[in-house]
């Protein structure tokens, strides 16, 4: 049986809240009480046409689920004896079994929504999943709830798009999506811009430049035109700075902004500029002033807001955390121990590098990662064992945590793909949707047309078709419903302009149109055409039975 | 490896709650409602279908209802259909409750009819159907017509409406409808009584 049509009769109990107000008199009933269908529920297959045997008891040993317990009669069949469950039979194996076994297991191959479904149907918690299917489990239902999140979240995006009511709003949007308005794409273009000339004269400005006057040396350019590059720096920092304040300004929640850590490398770039201005030309804090000037490179961060595979990287990374911690924890455990076995194997040998054991750490360093500069070098046998050990060992420590960072970073770039891929084409999905929905509202008014000339041939008194088809009695049904809203607004349903361009049928998607020749038995009915995207596939199957 | 635990945790906040529910026994719902076994059980096996868990939530209440109304936006009366429908805290009402509702205003007596159509336009539950009250509830069912109707629906449509049968409706002119004078509205049109038996539906 159509299971929306069950709805119906809800639909059409809540539909009395119009009686009151109606400007017409309702029209009457379609169908007379008295008489009921000859033969109800021929429903008289088991899950899908499968037949499945089992013990009672078997089923009862988990009384808190639906076979178990007695909401089961619901399903029973009096006249085959048997329980019918329209459900998917191959899940429905898996569901038995853990019945006979204690143990579910959950198969690779299927969905994991159907799947969760089909637990959900029987009252059966995924958590008995057996251990042998748990990860799996897991982690399919982890790549599900992110993908989901990331929907809602472009979804949430998109909703907001046409709430904006002030300035501030309006220009946080255009902070935070450039490609929303003209002027936002000229404001990230500029800043663009001007981070690249800030890093840019921050590296020029180091380049030798000449030969220093009446000293030995070469004079760096920073120090040649020095006016240009203050101009050049004075430029950017107003211009930072100014983007820093429209970003505080316009920003929904400030605190939070504040603490984000895009902000932070924002206050990071400009302060050294403020703070460099309060320190005069002095020799005592020229030397804190260097290395303010330092900060400055860390402008070059402020380009992730322009690129999003930066932003990826820098999410990568955090995710990682937890390896790059472990990475970090055993290189330091490995160098100190190769350090000291080093320093104390070195230690006796004339005019050694090896003075200390944090001065072994150096060589350790420089040795585990392969680099071997040379300028330490051991020299006793034991040493270059010691040394041997000491590189290859270092080969392994740091292979193990790359690829774990690298299958992260994989996997978080194209989940970012996809839903770039995935927000297209909603966008054209929707757009089918909608067609597919103007379709169903002309087929509803053909539908009417038919069945108004048949209740005028009923009504002058040809003979009353008492062969009624289950579906039939549901769509009259519905169709009285809608002409009671008719009638309640004084309003008629009329065909609509539906641009019907042919578009390729997608599985679960409605069928085409039902053209007015048909007729009403032999065909789907409007329930078929109007519950398209959620219920078709169910229809599609019930039909085919 | 350290500092994974506290993925699986948000994980499990994705995992919705759901409170699984089940029904009174068959034959219980078959004494205490107005339907009989057979038609229990056709409701029960659809409402399972469309629910699997055994509660209805809102959205789910107003996808369903949109899918009869094809042309228009059923949401807003689905709204105020579903907040008559006594639920729990949790905002979802079970099969219980949904048939108590079912056999009551399709089948029950005139008086509980009219009270369950007084419960939906009074909003706020004080007993009184003020102007806008009804206003709302009229707007929610223009808006389940849509675009494609002969004459159109305007903005104006619903409250040319409202003014119209308002007056009529409150007898006493004090600007609010009481249960006593909807009663007194529906009881005096014979054609009224009779629309209230038409929407029952056969199984």
């Amino acid at each position: 049986m159509a299971s929306v049509a069950a709805w119906l009769p809800f639909a059409r109990a809540a539909a009395i809240g119009w009686v009151p107000i109606a400007t017409h008199p309702l029209p009457p009933a379609p169908i007379p009480k008295d008489r009921r269908k000859a033969d109800d529920e021929k429903l008289l297959i088991n899950v899908s046409g499968r037949r499945f045997e089992t013990w009672r008891n078997t089923l009862e040993k988990y009384p808190d689920t639906l076979l178990g317990s007695n909401e089961r009669e619901f399903f029973y069949d009096e006249e085959c004896k048997e329980y019918f469950f329209d459900r998917d039979p191959d899940i429905f194996r898996h569901i038995l079994n853990y019945y006979r076994t204690g143990k579910l297991h959950y198969p690779k191959h299927e969905c994991l929504t159907s799947y969760d479904e089909e637990l959900a149907f029987f009252g059966i918690l995924p958590d008995v999943i057996g251990d042998c299917c748990y990860e799996d489990y897991r982690d399919r239902k982890r790549e599900n709830a992110e993908r989901l999140m990331d929907d809602k979240l472009s979804e949430n995006g998109d909703q907001n798009l046409q709430q904006l009511t002030n300035i501030r709003q309006k220009m946080w949007r255009a902070f935070e999506n450039p490609h929303t308005s003209t002027a936002a794409l000229v404001f990230y273009y500029v800043t663009g811009f001007f981070i690249a000339v800030s890093v840019m004269a921050n590296v020029v400005e180091t380049v030798p430049c000449g030969l220093r006057p009446g000293r030995a040396g070469t004079l760096p350019c920073g120090e040649r035109y020095k006016i240009v590059f203050f101009c050049l720096d004075t430029a950017c920092v107003m211009i930072f700075t100014a983007e820093y304040l429209l970003r505080l300004f316009a920003a929904p929640d400030r605190c939070k902004f504040v603490r984000s850590v895009m902000s932070i490398i924002d206050v990071v770039a400009i302060l050294p500029y403020y703070i460099g201005l309060g320190i005069t030309d002095n020799d005592d804090v020229s030397g804190a002033f260097v290395t303010l000037r330092v900060f400055r490179v860390f402008r070059i961060f402020k380009f992730s807001r322009h690129s999003q595979g930066l932003r990826i990287l820098g999410y990568t990374l955090k995710s990682c955390a937890s390896e790059l911690g472990f990475l970090v924890f055993s290189l330091a455990m490995a160098i100190i121990i190769f350090a000291t076995v080093m320093f104390y194997a070195e230690k006796n040998v004339e005019g050694t590098n090896f003075t200390s054991i944090p001065a072994a750490f150096w060589y350790t360093i420089v040795t585990m990662t392969t680099l071997g500069y040379g300028d330490m070098v051991p020299e006793t046998i034991a040493g270059k064992i010691v040394g041997g050990v000491c590189s290859l060992s270092g080969v392994l420590v740091i292979a193990l945590p790359v690829p774990v960072i690298v299958s992260n970073f994989s996997r978080i770039y194209h989940q970012n793909q996809r839903a770039d891929k995935r927000k297209a084409q909603r966008k054209a999905r929707l757009a089918r949707i909608r067609i597919a929905k103007a379709s169903s509202g002309a087929a509803f008014v053909s539908k009417k047309k038919a069945a108004e000339a048949r209740i005028a041939a009923q009504e002058s008194g040809l003979e009353i078709d008492d062969n009624y088809h289950q579906e039939d009695i549901f769509e009259l049904q519905h169709h009285h419903l809608l002409r009671c809203l008719e009638k309640t607004t004084d309003r008629e349903f009329v065909e609509m302009e539906v641009p019907y361009n042919g578009q390729p049928k997608r599985p679960g998607s409605p069928s085409p149109l039902a053209s007015p020749t048909h007729s009403a038995a032999s065909h789907p009915g409007l329930l078929h055409a109007c519950c398209g995207r959620c219920c078709g596939q169910r229809y599609q199957r019930s039909e085919a039975i | 490896m350290f500092g994974g635990k506290k993925k699986e945790e948000e994980l499990d906040e994705f995992n919705i709650h759901v409170a699984r529910h089940r029904p009174e026994e068959l034959a219980k719902l078959a004494k205490t409602t107005k339907f009989t076994r057979k038609e229990i059980q056709l409701i029960y096996r659809g409402f399972k279908q469309e629910c699997p868990t055994g509660m209805v939530d809102e959205d789910s209440f107003k996808n369903i209802f949109s899918q009869f109304f094809p042309q228009g936006d059923a949401s807003q009366y689905a709204h105020y259909v579903f907040n008559t429908i006594k639920h729990n805290h949790t905002g979802k009402i079970s099969f219980e409750d949904f048939l108590g509702i079912l056999s009551k205003v399709s089948r029950g007596s005139v008086q509980e009819k009219l009270q369950w159509i007084f419960g939906l336009y009074d909003l706020n539950g004080d007993g009184l159907i003020t102007k806008n009250e009804m206003l709302d509830v009229v707007t929610s069912i223009y808006e389940m017509l849509g675009r494609s109707t002969e004459p159109q629906v305007d903005e104006h449509s619903a409250k040319e409406h409202v003014e119209k049968i308002f007056h009529q409706i409150d007898a006493n002119k004090d600007g609010v409808v009481t249960i006593d004078e909807l009663v007194e509205w529906c009881s005096r049109d014979e054609q009224i009584l009779q629309s209230l038996d038409t929407l029952d539906t056969v199984l």
